[in-house]
């Protein structure tokens, strides 16, 4: 009799938790009706492997401002699939350290290079405006814009950015900021992730 | 595993194809590993462990079978074992990703290097396959098809002597490497003969003279003749694997009287299947990277359904796959045969 699941779509996959005995977890998207749910699952049937995940959905709906049905599956209050802004609330989750407790992730960032603080203010009407404590800083707010426009999939709306189901999404927004920054990392990242585990024929090996 | 209309069991169906006899449906065979990191979690196999441990190694392959629905159980998932046993440094590597030989730190350089030491069978990483192969008969009888694998000279060749000094060799003086193809394919018939007597139903022999790097007329001179000569010496099926664009040399590895060749997506199942002429099977070539790691259910299925209006003998991926594909994805390969076979008997 076999095992495995009917789960839905897998949209990403930490092969090995560092926080977690190196267990395997996946992020799996259902549609049920009009709203996208988001499952969180691994095979593992280690002693502890549930509390992992469970920690995992709790972390989620802390940082990413998700929420969870009756059933243990996740979802946006609006109902919209926002796949990459989950895919990598998701990670974050995995991430983040046990032992530190989640909070909501702050809508402001100290940004490095251009030394000053980048903030983004929700405008009530689904959209958000970023702005610098800096005049000089205007690249960098741009920056900002483009990284979140690329991560969570914003829209410009003249000069503000907005989600395309017309809601706020605070928590997102704080949760992908210091991301937005250095998006190239994100994408090396993911790379990265990707080349891992693919057999490579003798000739192609280093 | 199978429905009551399937007048055949999963290991008469694989062994029928691969003579070309007839079969209730087409087989689902891997001649190379179907491991996934999720497969690893559900049966507590993991890697580095599953590939030097003959329980763990032979729990995670049962996988194919009792989870995937595949027709084939194959639990040589790396291409190292023997290297390991010849004396190559092996990374293993972790639970994600591939144990790789180091061969920027070659252990032979003249043909008189190439010994195959006395304890090549007993060694923990040959040893682990033997023992493995014969936990899995027992397991599973005649139900299921367990293939072994063992690696050809060439393939030998790269990780014993480093890919550039022994490609470099085969340029410079062909009758060297003549010569250490012939000391090296020792190594390739002991352990696929052992693989046999442990109750293996068919061997993959992968000798990677790769499209990349290898032409056809290279295949034809070093490697052809050789490859004839092991359908004797390792009598059992035996299923060829090279990887990439390889339809220059089809036609040669045609001529060898193997059972049937593993090919790559880089060939198209129409013109593979006219150049072998009904000479040797055809398995494989269903993508891994571009379709069964990066895409969905529906493009594995039609990938599935072009092999199969082909012609192709044994569905399979074209080589070993992504530890982190999806489940669904493979699942969808058996589902897509049984779909299709189900539709051109309604319509015929």
């Amino acid at each position: 009799m076999a095992q495995t699941l009917d789960l839905g779509t897998r949209i990403e996959l930490v092969s090995m938790d560092a926080h977690f005995q190196e267990i395997s977890i996946a992020l799996y998207r259902q549609q049920h009706d009009t709203t996208t749910h988001y499952l969180v699952h691994s095979y593992s049937s280690l002693d502890g492997a549930t509390e992992r995940i469970e920690f995992i959905k709790e972390t989620m709906i802390t940082l990413g401002g998700i929420q969870q049905t009756a059933d243990g599956l996740l979802h946006f209050a609006c109902g919209a699939q926002h796949e990459l802004a989950c895919k990598r609330l998701f990670l974050e989750a995995c991430k983040h350290n046990p032992a530190a407790t989640a909070t909501p992730p702050p809508m402001t960032v100290f940004d490095k290079k251009g030394e000053c603080n980048l903030t983004v203010t929700g405008l009530g009407d689904s959209s958000y405006r970023a702005a610098a404590d800096s005049d000089e800083a205007e690249r960098r707010v741009a920056v900002l814009i483009g990284g979140l426009t690329r991560l969570a999939q914003l829209e410009e709306k003249g000069d503000a950015i907005a989600f395309a189901c017309g809601h706020q999404h605070d928590a997102l927004i704080g949760l992908l900021l210091g991301r937005a920054l250095n998006v190239r990392a994100a994408i090396r990242e993911a790379e990265l992730n990707d080349s891992r585990g693919m057999l490579a024929a003798p000739s192609q090996q280093n | 595993m199978e429905t009551s209309t399937s007048s055949m069991n999963s290991r008469q169906r694989v062994l029928a194809a691969l003579k070309r006899e007839p079969v209730d449906r087409t087989p689902v065979c891997n001649p190379t590993s179907v491991a996934t990191v999720e497969l690893m979690d559900l049966v507590q196999a993991p890697f580095p462990m599953a590939n030097r441990d003959p329980e763990l190694m032979a729990r995670l392959a049962a996988t194919g079978y009792t989870e995937l629905g595949f027709d084939s159980i194959m639990p040589v998932f790396t291409i190292i074992q023997e290297s390991s046993a010849l004396g190559c440094k092996i990374q293993w590597e972790q639970k994600d990703n591939w144990p790789t030989v180091r061969m920027n730190e070659p252990i032979w350089r003249e043909p008189e290097d190439i010994k195959i030491p006395s304890d090549y069978l007993t060694h923990p990483d040959t040893k682990c396959v033997l023992d493995a192969i014969r936990f899995l008969k027992k397991e599973f009888g005649d139900e299921v098809a367990v293939v072994g694998k063992t690696m050809g000279p060439w393939s030998l060749g790269y990780h014993c002597f480093g890919v550039e000094p022994f490609l470099l060799m085969s340029l410079d003086d062909p009758d060297k490497t003549k010569l250490c193809l012939e000391k090296m394919k020792e190594a390739t018939v002991q352990f696929g003969v052992a693989q046999l007597e442990a109750g293996a139903d068919a061997i993959t022999l992968p000798d990677h003279a790769t499209g990349d790097l290898v032409s056809g007329e290279y295949y034809e001179r070093y490697l052809r003749d050789m490859h004839i000569e092991f359908v004797d010496s390792i009598p059992i099926p035996i299923i060829l694997h090279i990887c990439g664009r390889t339809v220059d040399r089809m036609d040669y590895i045609a001529q060898t009287g193997m059972a049937a060749f593993h090919y790559d997506s880089k060939n198209t199942p129409a013109e593979s299947m006219e150049i072998i002429q009904d000479r040797i099977s055809l398995v494989g070539n269903i993508n891994n990277p571009e379709t069964l790691y990066s895409k969905g259910p529906e493009v594995v299925r039609q990938e599935v359904y072009k092999n199969l209006d082909a012609g192709v003998h044994l569905i399979a991926p074209e080589c070993a796959i992504p530890l982190q594909t999806a489940l669904d994805n493979l699942k969808e390969i058996p589902k897509a045969v049984r779909d299709w076979h189900r539709d051109h008997v309604s319509t015929n």
